[in-house]
C-alpha cells in the first residue's frame, strides 16, 4: 500500500497569554470547523482579504479525513482518497493566507462584537463566526460499547480496518458510511456482516450493487444491536429482530459502528438557535439567529450531508460574511 | 522516483525553515532492507535535502548493533530524532501518510528543545524520576493519531526519563497482538497502562501517573 505523505499544523499560533494580551489582533472572520464547509470557507474568505483563521477542531480536514475513497465529489473522475481531498483543501485555504490552526473550541461568546471564541490553547477575537463544526458519528448506546470503545468497537475503518485482517466483524447501519466503509473493510476482513434496523439499504444505488455483488458481505436486515459481547474482547453483539422481537447472538471480532451522525453544537447551545435534533438553524443565506455569526455544512444539515454541499455552503457562508463585513465598515467609517 | 512530490516538498521547506538548532535524523535499516525500510530511508533522506539544519545518518541494525542498542533501537526501520541530546524521540515503521505530520514536528520540536505542554504539563513532567517508556500505536490513514504520537513525543522532550515511540502497528503485527491494538490511537505506557483513542494532555498526564504508582507499588 502506497501511502502519500502528508503535511498538517499541530501547533497553535499562538499561546493563551499572547491571544489574550491587550492589542491582540482581531480577525475579520474566525471559522470553526476544518473540514469542507470550514475549508471552502476559509478559500473564499481569505482570496477576499479577510484575515481569516481556521480553528479545525480535533479532527482536521473533518469527516472525509476519515473515509476512505470519496467518489462524488465533481473534478476527480477517478475518485479521491479522502485523506488526499482534505488535505487539498487545507492547501488551497492556505495559499490564499487563511491560517489554520488545529484546536478545539471549548466556548464562544456571540453576545457582543467583536466575537469571543476560546479554544483549548488560546483566545481568538472575530468580527464574524462561520460555524462549521460538523457532525460526529452517533454512538449505539448499549452495554459493551463504551468498555470496548477502541478496543473492538469502532467508527473509523480507514484507522483500524486492518486489526480485522482474515476476522470477522459486524457493521452496524445501512447509509452511505455504513455501506462504503463495510466494502472498505472486505478488503482485510473475511467476513463483514452489516446489521440494519430496516428491511432495505438507504445507502446511494451504486454502493448496494457493490456491496450485494461482494462475497464477502452478509446482511442481517430488520435487525438492532441491543449489546456488544465480550470478556477481554468482542466476541459478538446480540441482535433483536424489531419484527419477531427474538434476539440472537452474531459471533464477531470487531464492530463498526455507521449508525448517522450527532451535530457538534454543544458550544453553541446557549448562543445559537438550534432545531429539536439539535441542528444549528439556518436561513437559505447561511444566517444564524445572531447577526455575524454564519453557518455552514453538516451542522446545519440533517439531510444530505455530502462533501460537495458542505463545501457549496461553506463558499455562502463565507460570501455572507464578507457581505455583512463590508457594510459594518461601510457605517463605522461613515460615523467615524 | 521521489517519495515528496514538489507540493510536499515545498510544504516541508516551510515548516522547517525556522528550526532553532541542528537536528540528526538517526535511520536503521538492513543490507537486506526490510519491507519499508528502504522507503523510510528515501523519506528521511529526502528531509535532509530540505533542510540544512537538519542531518541523516544511515545505519545497518546489524552491523551497528552497539549503536542500536545504545539508542534503545530494537526494531526496524527505525528513526531517532535527537537534537543538542537524545531526548527519547522514535520512530518505529514508516511516518508516512498522517504520520509525516508527526514526524515534522519531532524535528521542529526537538531542534527547540522546548516542549509545546502547558505549564501544568511541564511541571507534572519536571517531577518525574522514574523510567517511563510510551508507545503510540498508529495506522499512517489514521487522521487522528499524530495528536498522540506529538504529545507523547513532547513528553519526552519535557523529561529526561521518559521515551516515546510512535509504533507503526501494520508494520509490527506481533507487536499489535502483544498490546492487543485493536483501533489506534492506542497509547500504551510502561507495558501496563493504556489509552484508547486520540486523548488530551491531561488525560495522558493522569494515565502517566497511573503507571508510576504501578512502578513504585
Amino acid at each position: 500500500m502506497k501511502i502519500q505523505p502528508l503535511v498538517m499544523d499541530l501547533e497553535p499560533k499562538a499561546r493563551p497569554e499572547e491571544a489574550d494580551a491587550e492589542g491582540a489582533e482581531v480577525y475579520d472572520l474566525i471559522i470553526i470547523g476544518g473540514g469542507p464547509a470550514g475549508l471552502t470557507a476559509a478559500i473564499y474568505a481569505s482570496r477576499a482579504r479577510l484575515k481569516t483563521l481556521v480553528l479545525t477542531g480535533s479532527l482536521p480536514g473533518g469527516q472525509p479525513a476519515n473515509t476512505d475513497v470519496v467518489e462524488n465529489y465533481p473534478g476527480f473522475p477517478e475518485g479521491i482518497t479522502g485523506m488526499d481531498l482534505a488535505q487539498r483543501f487545507q492547501s488551497q485555504a492556505e495559499r490564499f493566507g487563511a491560517e489554520v490552526v488545529i484546536d478545539e473550541v471549548t466556548a464562544v461568546d456571540f453576545s457582543e462584537r467583536p466575537f469571543t471564541v476560546r479554544a483549548r490553547s488560546a483566545m481568538y477575537r472575530g468580527q464574524s463566526v462561520v460555524v462549521a463544526t460538523g457532525a460526529v458519528p452517533r454512538r449505539l448506546g448499549v452495554p459493551g460499547e463504551d468498555r470496548f470503545y477502541g478496543r473492538g468497537v469502532s467508527a473509523c475503518a480507514t484507522c483500524d480496518g486492518f486489526f480485522y485482517k482474515d476476522k470477522r466483524v459486524v457493521v452496524v447501519g445501512g447509509g452511505d458510511s455504513a455501506i462504503a466503509e463495510g466494502i472498505f473493510l472486505t478488503r482485510f476482513a473475511r467476513e463483514v456482516i452489516v446489521v440494519h434496523r430496516r428491511d432495505q439499504l438507504r445507502a446511494t444505488k451504486i454502493y448496494q450493487e457493490q456491496a450485494f455483488a461482494n462475497p464477502k458481505m452478509r446482511f442481517v436486515w430488520n435487525a438492532v444491536v441491543e449489546e456488544i459481547l465480550g470478556e477481554q474482547t468482542v466476541t459478538g453483539v446480540r441482535v433483536r429482530d424489531v419484527k419477531t422481537g427474538e434476539t440472537s447472538i452474531i459471533e464477531t471480532d470487531g464492530v463498526f459502528v455507521y449508525i448517522g451522525m450527532v451535530p457538534g453544537t454543544e458550544v453553541f447551545a446557549d448562543q445559537l438557535e438550534l432545531d429539536e435534533a439539535g441542528y444549528i438553524v439556518a436561513d437559505r443565506h447561511q444566517h444564524t439567529s445572531v447577526p455575524g455569526v454564519f453557518v455552514a455544512g453538516d451542522v446545519q444539515d440533517p439531510e444530505y450531508r455530502q462533501v460537495v454541499v458542505a463545501a457549496g455552503t461553506g463558499a455562502v457562508a463565507a460570501m455572507e460574511a464578507e457581505r455583512f463585513l463590508s457594510e459594518y465598515w461601510q457605517t463605522s467609517h461613515q460615523e467615524g | 522516483m521521489p517519495m515528496l512530490d514538489d507540493n510536499v516538498r515545498e510544504q516541508v521547506v516551510d515548516f522547517l525553515k525556522d528550526l532553532a538548532g541542528p537536528v540528526r535524523l538517526m535511520m536503521f535499516t538492513q543490507e537486506f532492507e526490510c519491507e519499508y525500510c528502504a522507503e523510510t530511508r528515501q523519506l528521511v533522506e529526502e528531509i535532509g535535502e530540505l533542510s540544512e539544519l537538519v542531518s541523516v545518518e544511515v545505519y545497518d541494525f546489524l552491523a551497528d548493533g552497539e549503536k542500536a542498542e545504545q539508542l534503545g533501537v530494537d526494531k526496524i526501520p527505525a528513526i531517532a530524532v535527537i537534537g543538542a541530546e537524545d531526548y527519547g524521540v522514535r520512530f518505529y515503521g514508516i511516518p508516512s501518510g498522517y504520520e509525516f505530520t508527526s514526524l515534522l514536528h519531532a524535528i521542529r520540536t526537538v531542534a527547540a528543545g522546548k516542549p509545546e505542554l502547558s505549564e501544568a504539563g511541564v511541571q507534572a513532567l519536571a517531577e518525574v524520576t522514574e523510567p517511563i517508556h510510551i508507545q503510540v500505536f498508529v495506522t499512517p490513514t489514521c487522521p487522528y493519531c499524530p495528536q498522540s504520537v506529538t504529545l507523547a513525543h513532547q513528553m519526552a522532550i519535557a523529561s529526561p526519563h521518559v521515551r516515546a515511540d510512535m509504533v507503526e502497528a501494520m508494520e509490527f503485527p506481533h507487536l499489535a497482538v502483544r498490546y492487543q491494538v485493536m483501533g489506534v490511537p492506542r497509547t500504551v505506557i510502561n507495558e501496563t497502562v493504556h489509552l484508547e483513542g486520540a486523548a488530551p494532555e491531561p488525560m495522558v498526564l493522569e494515565k502517566l501517573q497511573e503507571a508510576l504508582a504501578g512502578t513504585e507499588g
